[in-house]
């Protein structure tokens, strides 16, 4: 039971919404859509996993969910992920 | 004869009466007609559209669900449409005169609807004598004839559709938006209007799909190569074998095997096609056409289009139907526009044809043909909107009529260290209808010089350039109107509001549809609770239900039955999860409205935000920053206190203050910077 009740009080890291994991349905997909891409990137180019995210971060076509995921995986926190 | 609205009245009554000048009368405000035709008198009278409309018998707001419904006047059931009350009053008077009726309204669903409704209740029971006129323009000609070949009885098929189109609307609409407001006043206090709806629902659905694409976008990197060849000492531009190179290493190789050679012309491809002149406007096809062409709004278009309807210069514009049969007259349409010195060159190129084809398409439509100019010239100075459409529909109608247009496509390959480019010409060798579209159709030539096979040619430059894969692009009023058509939801008469009321609900904003954070809770939470409302296939279920009813093949109880009983569980689910839905909601309603209210950073502390307040003790509103209430920042700036005011969205150019957007009724808005003490202000230099 105290289980269940930690699952309903857990809210996204980056816009406290409501989730059911560290991050809400919106930047789970967006978080999902990064990890994906970024074996597109490795083939494109050499480039690390900060440095993608990174770019990311800065990129105009990239989406705002997507941008600030990267935001918050470049944070002391989301490096630990 | 009832008609659909005044102005069409007016015209009608005109083009039947003996002297083409009907006695005009009025009874309170509502005008109508008295038309002498030998010893007959014809009164013609307006309505100014729907008279009557489907309410719950329930007329508490606060109570869902809902299944009984009835039609009765709009002046009961909307707070905007008191002087309906006039109207029904004045055509119930001359009502108990008459001893025949004519429904002369729109021949279309809602047309007959509208008329069926009236005969019904304003009449008493007149619907089943009343004949019927069925017109698609409002041209003298064709309403005499018309008027002397008049239709026995109203369609009644198409009127069981139109009914059945207004119960499951308001039995959705009614049912699910209440549910919406009545979760969020319950559980915020406040009252704020929300909304779905049978098609409403599944349209808003497909703008949060896409915005959740854009979202998540994670651009990809690639590579394009650029070249450019001299030849005869001019440079083209030559395109490599690939368009996008995925790799780096890949794009560095190919520019370092190519730099400072010369290429061989391998191969010389010339072709030659034809292309079809485009088919008659149906309204949607329209519509884009005019979003495409002058940003005009689905809404916006079929207003004008209304207008033009109205003043008899354009056939009925509400139509699905891509064709122009024999009798609508071509060569009759062509000699009137020709009168018009613009189009006179145009016209007398078609009228030396010795036979006129229209290129069809494939829409059809049995009420109307496709929208065509009548011949008709202005009898007064249209608008510059107005004059545009018009325009585009009298060359669109000349277009189709024209030859195909032949164009040549030359493809030069050019082989270099194993590497392929593509140099590339075009050019139109025969105009045919693209004479008559100009200046709606813009093609450039492309003139190549003198090549042959086996000639060099030197690369003068080449390089790689990294570009991004770029998000799918947002619906705008014209792609989203398509989409709804190619989905099968909604109908040419509804799709333009449905895309309007996503706007006026907050749900959607800007000419490049952006949802908002309502917008997307909204859909979220109905496809967690009742995912059944979204779906577009549901909705098309119904819509071919209507169509059916309409071919006599399925009746109104069945297909009103099917969609209750899908409907109920739905609302008793909605019902059960009331206090969620309300908390869920609320907290999107309170981010949207905050969402209006912050009009950027402040550029005083540099940490909060500028936020539009009210002021509890005065009452007055003025521009605050959010750290006041931390007592770490004081800056306030006044606004005015009549009107609308919105964040801009922008900062000044001068000061960068955030502006302000401010509109007074009636009046075009204007921008401000909210700095009182901005340079760009008149005082301050």
């Amino acid at each position: 039971m105290p289980e269940r009740k930690e699952m309903t009080r857990m809210n996204c890291e980056i816009c406290g919404r409501k989730a059911k994991s560290k991050f809400c349905e919106r930047h789970e997909e967006a978080y999902g859509s990064l990890l994906k891409t970024y074996e597109e990137w490795r083939k494109a180019m050499d480039i690390s996993w900060r440095d993608y995210l990174e770019e990311i971060k800065e990129n105009p076509y990239a989406g705002k969910w997507a941008k600030e995921v990267a935001e918050y995986l470049l944070t002391s926190e989301g490096l630990s992920l | 004869m009832l008609c659909e609205k005044p102005s069409a009245a007016s015209r009608i009554a005109k083009a039947l009466d003996d002297k083409g000048r009907p006695a005009e009368k009025r009874i309170g405000r509502v005008p109508y007609y008295e038309s002498r035709m030998g010893e007959r008198s014809l009164v013609v009278v307006p309505a100014i559209g729907h008279l009557y409309t489907v309410a719950p018998r329930v007329r508490n707001r606060n109570v869902y669900p809902i299944f009984d419904f009835e039609w009765v006047p709009r002046h009961e059931a909307e707070r905007d449409a008191k002087e309906i009350k006039d109207w029904i009053e004045a055509i119930s008077t001359l009502s108990k005169e008459a001893d025949e009726f004519i429904l002369a309204t729109d021949y279309d669903i809602e047309g007959a609807t509208l008329g069926y409704t009236i005969l019904k209740y304003a009449c008493g029971g007149k619907e089943k004598e009343a004949k019927r006129m069925k017109f698609s323009t409002l041209t003298v000609s064709e309403l005499k004839r018309s008027y002397e070949n008049l239709i026995e009885s109203i369609e009644f098929p198409m009127i069981e559709a139109g009914i059945c189109r207004h119960l499951l609307d308001a039995i959705y609409g009614i049912n699910l938006s209440r549910a919406m407001t009545v979760a969020a006043k319950s559980w915020s206090g406040k009252y704020a209007t929300l909304s779905t709806g049978r098609v409403q629902g599944p349209t808003l659905k497909f703008l949060t799909d896409r915005e959740k694409e854009i979202n998540c976008f994670v651009p990809v990197p690639f590579w394009r190569i650029n070249a450019k060849v001299e030849i005869n000492g001019s440079l083209f531009d030559v395109e490599y074998e690939k368009k996008t190179i995925k790799s780096q290493r890949e794009a560095v190789e190919i520019v370092e095997a190519c730099k400072g050679k010369k290429g061989e012309i391998a191969e010389i491809e010339v072709r030659e096609f034809r292309q079809n002149p485009p088919v008659p406007f149906d309204l949607g096809a329209l519509q884009r056409e005019a979003y495409s062409l002058f940003r005009y709004t689905p809404r916006r278009t079929s207003d004008i289009a209304e207008r033009l309807y109205l003043e008899a210069l354009i056939s009925y514009p509400r139509t699905s139907s891509q064709k122009l049969p024999e009798t609508i007259n071509y060569r009759g349409i062509l000699e009137s526009l020709r009168k018009e010195s613009r189009y006179k060159r145009l016209a007398d190129l078609l009228l030396e044809k010795e036979k006129l084809v229209p290129n069809e398409g494939k829409g059809y439509d049995p009420a109307h043909p496709a929208v065509y100019p009548t011949g008709n010239l202005p009898e007064r100075k249209l608008s510059i909107p107005e004059r545009r459409l018009w325009d585009l529909i009298v060359r669109r109608f000349m277009a189709v009529f024209g030859e195909p247009a032949v164009k040549q496509s030359v493809r030069v390959s050019i082989e270099i260290n194993g590497h392929t480019f593509y140099l590339r010409g075009r050019r139109i060798l025969k105009e045919g209808w693209i004479a008559f579209y100009r200046p709606y159709v813009q093609i450039e030539d492309v003139i190549l010089p003198p090549l042959e096979e086996g000639e060099m040619v030197e690369f003068k430059e080449i390089s790689h350039e990294q570009g991004f894969t770029k998000p799918p692009a947002r619906y705008n009023p014209g792609s989203l109107l398509k989409k709804m058509e190619d989905e099968g939801i909604g109908t040419k008469a509804t799709r333009a509001e449905i895309i309007d009321t996503l706007y006026t609900r907050g749900y959607v904003s800007g000419e490049r549809a952006v949802v908002s954070e309502l917008g997307l809770d909204v859909i979220d939470i109905l496809s967690r609770y009742c995912p059944e409302v979204i779906s577009v296939e549901f909705t098309r279920e119904l819509e071919k239900s209507m169509e059916n009813i309409q071919k006599g093949e399925e009746n109104l109880e069945n297909v009103i039955e099917k969609a209750t009983s899908r409907l109920k569980p739905v609302l008793f689910r909605l019902k059960e999860n009331e206090k969620q839905i309300g908390q869920e909601l609320s907290e999107a309603i309170r981010e949207t409205l905050m969402s209006r209210r912050i009009l950027g950073d402040c550029p005083v502390c540099g940490t909060g935000k500028l936020i539009i307040i009210r002021s509890r003790r005065t009452g007055k509103r003025f521009v605050g920053c959010t750290n006041f209430f931390k007592h770490t920042c004081k800056a306030s700036f006044p606004l005015p206190q009549r009107g609308v005011v919105t964040p801009a969205n922008m900062t000044c150019k001068k000061c960068g203050f955030p502006m302000i957007r401010f509109k007074l009724k009636g009046k075009r808005p204007f921008t401000f910077c909210i700095n009182p003490e901005c340079a760009g202000k008149k005082g301050n230099d």
